[in-house]
């Protein structure tokens, strides 16, 4: 404590001394600060106090061109003010242009000049009534307005039209800094009768102004409500005023809502010509006000319709305007198109893009392009968009090949064209990087709309992997790899080479890896726990990314707790894509509608999101039509949009949880304890202390197939002392023969060699025997690593095979049969829906039951047991409290079985059902059925 | 060349005067400077800010400026004062409550090292008002008699009636001559 004190204490005195320092030093350097030199403004103010007229203007124009570049000049604000009574209405414009800059910041002052306004305000010269009004609606400072609304209340009732609608303006101004002070002195009242005023312009003025203040509104709700009159009287000088006149006038008539049907067509008569004005902004607040009318009318009358056919063409013409002027044309139509695709439908080609148009319009038109896609005109779209994709610029190609893609979505019937174009453009001898990379993105996308359609293009696609080095193809790419991992043989192979450089890839790809990796662990659990092991392990424990850990830790509890449920979740169907992606939400579109033709229309966002000071504002939405205000509300129809790439749940609640999927097996760990011979039934979990990981891993091993003990095959009398015992296994997708040669006889043996007889299975050694010398009464254990690529011959029993041995002694023949599981193949899981179909299929005739009494086990650990031999659950319910499971198994000559287990529980008894599909050749259906029976039997 | 032009000027007695009317609000200046302007009454409102208007008096030429007598608008009165010929400071002979206050500002600026050439004419305004003071008594309200170094006068006027004006810019104008 003392210490710190002390130190604190230090420290003080130190600031201290500095502050002496730095005192010092100013006071020796103060002579930098005061300069002798008078300098520019000091000119300028002997300037402005000349007697002089001319000097004077000159020197304010000085004044006003410092002003201009940035300069400072506020310190000359009394004195140009001094200027301003002046019957010179040149020197009077420059001094007012000075006030409206300056007042602000010398609020104080600024009160010197009210007098003159006051006096202006009288002046003979309506100019200047008018000028200096404006001038006093600019000075937004709070002291001096309460002296400005007497002169403003004069100019509302001004003589002249010209100070009549500058007041107009005014009056929005003031209500701007001063709301309540407007209310108070009843220029609101003034500014409605000015509605009625004689003169077009002081009514589009005042409509203007009313608008902006309703717009602004504290409360939310309009301060000044029009009604029918006032209505009549702004379309009557709707048709007078000026362009600018008649944009105000239609933005505040499409802020209006008519009281019924006939009103609101009665408005759009009078508006219609106006869709044929030369200004862009006419026509497009007319269309605004039109597309609002066409909500309270009817949609199916003949009046709705022929109003729809007009509003084309103006839109139409727009096109042909400057580049500019096009583009808000086109966002504008953007959304047009969206809310009524009708009007636009049959104009596709003005929206082909020319070679000349910039970018922005380009990409813009594409938009376009694919909203207005159909079946009927996607022949011509789709030529066009293929052209575009060989063009130079960039982000134009890259939309169009996205365009492509999503033409094969909107449009199914042309989905064949699209694919087989996006994969001419990936194929294509001068193939472009950034063309492949987002020909990849959407085809993922087009994998998702028609699943198991085109997925033959895969091979082609990973063909091109090691081109991609963007992260949305990277991402795209590694889902379709995990998305099809049971169709890419090398999947595991490939994901592990995107794993190789896992923390530098960008996070979108680094979860896409994690879930591919995850899908195709829970497809091909084999050979892949490794793999999934270290993406977890990279997920949860090397990375930063929240994201990334979370999703790593869900798949985590998932696969250690509810391996089934991980599979439900995990490969769950995905919901199907529809429609058309980035659709403005229904609620947005109506909004932005309203805002035709403004900013809010442009940057397609309501005008909150990005003008400050107005979150208070009222909401535009489109009227609700009378007594079917629930049609209008549900008459968007509903599109699943594309859920994004970095959308990180997107895969986790993709998940249908309606569906009934059953569980499916994973290879649960085991012990190395032999399944058969293990007698415990309770294998599942082996709790560990290990942590997460080792509830799934703990028990490194790989799930071991029930492999019969070895049997003696051929005893030594009749080997001529050489003994053989033998067994088969199936160890990593591979059948082997495990064999143990003993020499009972006084000589060496050596020369081994072996050989198969023709079987019904082609089952041949892949490899010589590997054994050299058998020196007397020694055992040599080796193992024959075995293929079915040898001659087949229909053998009886089935299994049968024949086994030819020879040594420097003799040649030994004998017979073992083949263990049905070992052909087991660890392809044989069925897809759910391919699994039903096949049922379905397969002739009652090929039906066999079988009843295994006194099983000792659940359906889970059956379940479990048989994964082992490679017989996969597909589905398992209970029914009645029976338990069934659904299996199914593919032998290696490509039989698939499938089975159906009914367990009943206490009584002990496994029904078994077994149906058989060939699919490339015959086999003896009761004899294999038997063996099969044989093996589960032994396995239970 | 100009130089040589308003030498003449100045000889010809054309210099346009700056005269600056003072007072505090209420006291009449605007009148005042309209009646020596156009030679009548006009109505006027307060003057938030000030008026400048070209006076011709008999040949010597004024630009006459009257600047707003209110609490808020006196601090700026300085900007004005610099070049400035004479000051006519108004005061409301018939308030006799802010003569104390209109006495300070006066010599408050009176203080103003710009003014200390300013030829200074008080008008004891609204004589034409019942109860009012007299030219005396605001002479000695004011303090005027602590007044050195300084050419002034004291008329008394009522700016309505147009009386009392005359003599007070005969006098300016004589010792605006004179002052030359």
């Amino acid at each position: 404590m003392n210490i710190i004190i002390y130190s604190m204490l230090k420290l003080t005195c130190q600031i201290l001394w500095e502050v002496c320092v730095v005192k010092c030093t100013k006071m020796t350097d103060s002579k930098y600060f005061t300069t002798t030199k008078k300098g520019e403004i000091y000119e300028l103010k002997s300037e402005l106090n000349n007697d002089k007229k001319e000097k004077k203007k000159e020197a304010v124009k000085k004044v006003i061109a410092s002003m201009t570049v940035g300069k400072d000049v506020s310190a000359l604000f009394p004195d140009v003010v001094n200027c301003m009574q002046t019957d010179n209405l040149e020197l009077k414009k420059l001094v007012y242009l000075y006030l409206m800059n300056y007042a602000k910041s010398q609020p104080d002052m600024a009160i010197m000049a009210v007098n003159t306004f006051v006096k202006d305000c009288e002046d003979p010269n309506p100019l200047i009534r008018a000028l200096a009004v404006r001038t006093m609606g600019c000075i937004r400072v709070d002291k001096i307005t309460e002296y400005l609304c007497e002169p403003l209340r004069k100019c509302l009732k001004d003589e002249d039209p010209y100070v009549r609608k500058t007041a107009a303006v005014c009056v929005a101004k003031l209500y701007d800094i001063s709301s309540g002070l407007v209310e108070d002195q009843g220029f609101l009242d003034q500014l409605k009768d000015l509605l009625s005023d004689s003169n077009p312009m002081v009514v589009a003025n005042a409509v203007a102004a009313l608008s902006e203040i309703n717009e602004s509104s504290p409360t939310g709700s309009p301060l000044v409500e029009l009604n029918t009159n006032t209505i009549n009287k702004l379309l009557t000088a709707l048709n007078e005023c000026t362009e600018w006149g008649q944009v105000f006038i239609l933005d505040s008539l499409s802020n209006y809502s008519p009281k019924d049907e006939r009103e609101a067509q009665s408005i759009c008569e009078r508006i219609t010509p106006r869709l044929a004005h030369a200004n862009a902004a006419v026509v497009l607040s007319a269309v605004k006000v039109l597309m609002k009318m066409m909500e309270i009318l009817a949609g199916d009358t003949e009046f709705c319709g022929t109003l729809s056919k007009k509003l084309a063409p103006p839109l139409v013409t727009l096109l042909s305007s400057e580049p500019e002027v096009q583009y808000v044309a086109l966002r504008n139509i953007n959304l047009i198109v969206q809310k009524r695709p009708d009007i636009l439908k049959h104009e596709m080609k003005v929206f082909f893009v020319k070679y000349n148009d910039p970018i922005y319009v380009k990409l813009e038109k594409l938009d376009i392009m694919i909203r207005l896609a159909s079946q009927a005109n996607i022949a011509q779209v789709l030529s066009e968009l293929k052209e575009y994709a060989t063009e130079v610029d960039v982000d134009f190609v890259r939309k169009a090949v996205r365009a492509i893609g999503r033409c094969a979505i909107k449009v199914e019937p042309s989905a064949e064209r699209c694919v087989s174009t996006l994969l001419d453009l990936i194929q294509t001898k001068t193939k472009v990087n950034y063309v492949v990379q987002e020909a990849i993105v959407v085809i993922k996308d087009i994998f998702r709309k028609y699943p198991n359609k085109y997925e033959s293009i895969i091979s082609t696609l990973c063909e091109n992997l090691d081109t991609l080095d963007e992260p949305e193809a990277r991402a795209s790419m590694i889902w379709i790899i995990g998305e099809y991992a049971e169709r890419i043989d090398n999947a595991d192979e490939l994901l592990d080479s995107f794993l190789e450089g896992f923390a530098d890839e960008n996070a979108q790809v680094q979860l896409q890896l994690l879930t591919a990796v995850v899908k195709l662990f829970l497809k091909r659990p084999a050979h892949t726990q490794a793999l999934v092991q270290h993406v977890l392990s990279l997920a949860t424990q090397d990375s930063d990314n929240p994201d990334l850990r979370d999703r790593g830790f869900i798949y985590w509890r998932l696969l250690s707790t509810d391996p089934a449920a991980a599979k439900e979740v995990v490969l769950a169907d995905k919901p199907l894509i529809s429609e058309e992606t980035d659709l403005l939400e229904p609620t947005l579109l109506d909004e932005l509608i309203c805002h035709i033709s403004s900013l809010a229309s442009v940057y397609h966002k309501p005008p909150t999101a990005f003008v400050e000071g107005r979150s208070a504002g009222i909401r535009k939405s489109l009227p609700a039509r009378q007594g079917s205000a629930d049609e209008t509300g549900t008459a968007q129809p509903e599109s699943t949009v594309i859920p994004n790439q970095e959308s990180l749940i997107g895969d986790l609640l993709s998940m249908d949880i309606g569906s009934t999927m059953p569980p499916a097996p994973i290879s649960q760990p085991t012990s190395n304890v032999d399944l058969l011979l293990g007698g415990p039934a309770d294998i599942s979990v082996t709790p560990s202390t290990t942590g997460l990981l080792g509830d799934i891993f703990g028990l490194q091993t790989t799930p071991t197939m029930y492999s019969p003990p070895k049997v003696c095959w051929l005893p030594a009398e009749k080997g001529k002392g050489l003994e053989i015992w033998g067994t088969f296994t199936r160890r990593s997708g591979q059948m082997h023969m495990d064999l143990s040669f003993t020499n009972k006889a006084m000589q060496a043996m050596n020369g081994f060699a072996i050989q198969f007889n023709k079987n019904s299975f082609g089952v041949a050694p892949a490899a010589p025997l590997a054994i050299g010398a058998l020196q007397p009464s020694q055992t040599l254990e080796t193992t024959l690593t075995l293929n079915t690529s040898g001659p087949v011959q229909r053998m009886d029993p089935l299994n049968n095979l024949q086994v030819a041995i020879k040594n420097n002694v003799d040649v030994f023949y004998y017979a073992c049969p083949i263990p049905i599981q070992i052909l087991f193949s660890e392809e044989g899981q069925l897809e759910k829906r391919f699994f039903l179909t096949t049922w379905k299929d397969i002739p009652a005739a090929n039906e066999v039951q079988y009843t295994i009494t006194d099983v000792k086990f659940t359906s889970d650990q059956i379940s479990t047991k048989m994964a082992h031999n490679n017989i996969f659950t597909i589905a398992k319910r209970t029914v009645e409290g029976q338990d069934m499971l659904y299996q199914s198994l593919k032998t290696t000559n490509n039989i698939w079985v499938l089975l159906e287990l009914k367990m009943q529980p206490g009584s002990s008894t496994s029904t078994l059902k077994r149906l058989e599909v060939q699919l490339s050749r015959k086999s003896n259906e009761d004899q294999s059925t038997s063996i099969l029976y044989t093996f589960l039997f032994v396995i239970m | 060349m100009g130089g040589l032009w308003s030498y003449f000027r100045g000889l010809l007695g054309a210099r346009e005067m700056r005269i600056l009317i003072l007072g505090l609000d209420g006291a009449g200046k605007t009148t005042i400077l309209y009646r020596l302007q156009v030679g009548e009454v006009v109505t006027t409102i307060p003057t938030i800010g000030f008026n400048v208007e070209q006076v011709q008096y008999k040949n010597l030429k004024f630009q006459v400026w009257d600047l707003g007598g209110q609490t808020s608008i006196r601090p700026y009165w300085r900007c004005y004062y610099s070049n400035t010929d004479a000051i006519i400071y108004v005061v409301d002979s018939a308030d006799k409550e802010r003569i104390g206050i209109s006495k300070e500002e006066l010599f408050h600026m009176l203080r103003e090292e710009e003014l200390s050439d300013a030829i200074l004419v008080v008008l004891a305004n609204k004589q034409d008002m019942a109860g009012c003071m007299t030219v005396a008594e605001v002479h000695q309200a004011l303090g005027l008699e602590a007044l050195k170094n300084r050419t002034f006068q004291i008329f008394k006027t009522s700016a309505t009636k147009g009386e009392g004006l005359d003599q007070a810019m005969d006098w300016l104008a004589n010792a605006l001559q004179n002052k030359k």
